[in-house]
């Protein structure tokens, strides 16, 4: 017998009594072979706890991808502001002439918040302890709360006339709760109506229906395929106030091939996510989804019909049947860009974000 | 969004990974990920990067509360805070030379370095045999699995990779093992596995 054979089936408790013992008397008595067998049970438990480490870093991944969703390859581009405020000491770790790397939101803090610091931190907790009271402090409209810096900012934009707002999932995951704004529209809580962690969407709603009565969004949905180096833009909030940006349609295919997406040649910035694609036209022909790591003029956007393949799976109730009541009328076609961005912006918003913890 | 709000304490989330309750490792993994993204992001890192920072970490937890006799001599925040700066400040320095750092001034500092060479040395013989597995290749890498991880018995082996019978496999699994055997200790010589 083999001594690995022999090592298994001692190891595995197959070997009957005598042989068991005299298994145990030749590995007193022969050294080689005890060591033999001091390697194999190394090379066996190397084996259990590679196969156990290998699982509980699935385990890890699963727990991820259902709590906070999928974002890996892309980088989602939501500005991340609660934190940023706190920028504590800086140290400078090994000096040398080497390039300095610094996170590009840290730049953009205005002087004001660190001053205000204390206050906003406190208003913080209360938004925490109850988000109502913030919005009843809004409505109260005189004496306004200063409102607490979100987690996550970016941006979104109507769906329809009925109140709904689309924008990345990525953004309002596992989030606590989710406001809009821009110059139009003062900050107003939504409602998350729709997530589909795979395609990147969200859909919110806002529940005031006295804020959404005199919509009448002027962007369609484009639902044919598009055509590649045609001229887009988007809108988007990657700071406090709205930002155009212009390219072209580089790909009709993302990262990886991934035929959900559009590759377009517009530099987008962290906040940009969940912005409108819009075409010359201006129809939504996509939602801004994030760039890759390294190219700067690169972006990408969740096609619009692939928005309204996953709206159309869903079981039919009332959201499903409110959703896919899409205004027709193409009231930007044969306008100037400029004409078009002042009748979209109302309808473009940008989104705070806040998250327990 | 979640609809029921399971709260633990400490304790119970020590004893649960350590007996590898997945509910218990599932409210933990959500609770703490905010810190390390944030402390992460506003350090030059992206959501990916600290998505695997933050998994590192728990790793790096889990293996030091499967221990006899570990404790946790502060609270598991400022232990996971300190865990996934050690992890992501030998990141950058792998990248450049010099960078900028901010320490998150909420967050409190332990030293964490026994630990993290606990950590180190186990996760540096893991990699030699995940290196050593993908170098065995299939079927062998799976055959030896199935044998010494999922228990299955030779006849199972053989009805599986489609050999004729259990001595087949036997002898299969054997020339497999001798060349993982080979592999593995070709890059982890004796001695280093002695001095553990």
């Amino acid at each position: 017998m083999r001594p690995i054979d022999l090592f298994d089936d001692y190891l595995s408790g197959k070997l009957s009594a005598d042989d068991v013992l005299d298994f145990e008397n030749r590995l007193r008595s022969d050294n080689t072979f005890a060591e033999a067998f001091e390697q194999h049970k190394t090379l066996v438990d190397a084996l259990h706890k590679s196969e156990k480490r290998t699982a509980f870093k699935n385990k890890l991944k699963a727990i991820h991808t259902s709590a906070f969703g999928n974002d890996a390859k892309i980088i989602s581009i939501n500005r991340e502001e609660g934190f940023v405020k706190r920028y504590g000491k800086t140290v400078l770790v090994a000096a040398s002439t080497a390039a300095i790397v610094v996170l590009s939101t840290v730049a953009a803090i205005s002087p004001g918040v660190k001053q205000t610091n204390n206050e906003i931190t406190e208003l913080g907790l209360k938004l925490q302890a109850s988000n109502q009271a913030i919005v009843e402090g809004i409505k109260e409209g005189s004496q306004k709360p200063l409102p607490a810096p979100a987690n996550l900012e970016g941006s979104a934009f109507a769906f329809n006339n009925k109140g709904y707002i689309i924008t990345s999932s990525h953004m309002v995951n596992g989030a606590d709760s989710v406001f809009v704004q821009n110059g139009s529209l003062e900050r107003t809580l939504t409602e998350v109506v729709l997530i589909d962690t795979k395609l990147d969407i969200a859909i919110l709603k806002i529940a005031n229906p006295d804020v959404v009565k005199t919509w009448d969004v002027p962007f369609t949905f484009n639902q044919k395929n598009t055509d590649l180096g045609e001229k887009v833009y988007t809108l988007g909030y990657p700071r406090k106030d709205v930002v155009y940006g212009e390219g072209s349609l580089s790909s009709l295919s993302g990262y990886y091939n991934d035929t959900t997406m559009y590759q377009i040649s517009i530099p987008v910035n962290p906040g940009n996510s969940g912005g409108p694609l819009l075409n010359d036209q201006g129809n939504v022909i996509g939602v801004i989804r994030g760039k890759i790591t390294g190219a700067e003029a690169t972006g990408f956007a969740i096609k619009s019909n692939e928005i309204f393949r996953s709206i159309e799976a869903l079981t039919v109730d009332s959201v499903k049947t409110d959703l896919l009541s899409q205004s027709k009328k193409q009231t930007l076609k044969g306008l100037k860009r400029t004409e078009q961005i002042k009748r979209i912006n109302p309808y473009v918003f940008n989104v705070l974000v806040y998250k327990k913890d | 969004m979640s609809s029921s709000k399971v709260q633990y304490t400490e304790d119970q989330f020590i004893d649960g990974l350590r007996t590898g309750n997945n509910e218990v490792l599932n409210v933990l993994y959500k609770k703490y990920y905010n810190i390390v993204l944030k402390f992460i992001v506003n350090n030059s890192g992206t959501q990916e990067a600290a998505q695997d920072i933050y998994q590192e970490t728990i790793i790096v937890l889990y293996e030091n509360v499967q221990k006899p006799g570990f404790e946790l001599n502060c609270q598991l925040q400022t232990y996971i805070y300190s865990i996934a700066k050690r992890l992501w400040l030998k990141q950058l320095k792998k990248n450049s030379k010099t960078f900028l750092f901010k320490d998150d001034d909420e967050n409190e500092v332990v030293d964490v370095t026994e630990d993290m060479t606990v950590y180190e040395t186990k996760e540096a013989e893991l990699e030699k045999m995940n290196q050593s597995l993908a170098e065995l290749g299939e079927p062998c890498a799976t055959l030896i699995k199935d044998f010494y991880v999922q228990k299955l018995s030779m006849d199972e082996i053989a009805e599986k990779f489609g050999y004729t019978n259990a001595d087949n496999a036997k002898n299969q699994k054997y020339k497999c093992l001798q060349r993982l055997k080979k592999s593995f200790f070709e890059l982890l010589p004796v001695e280093q596995i002695e001095r553990k």
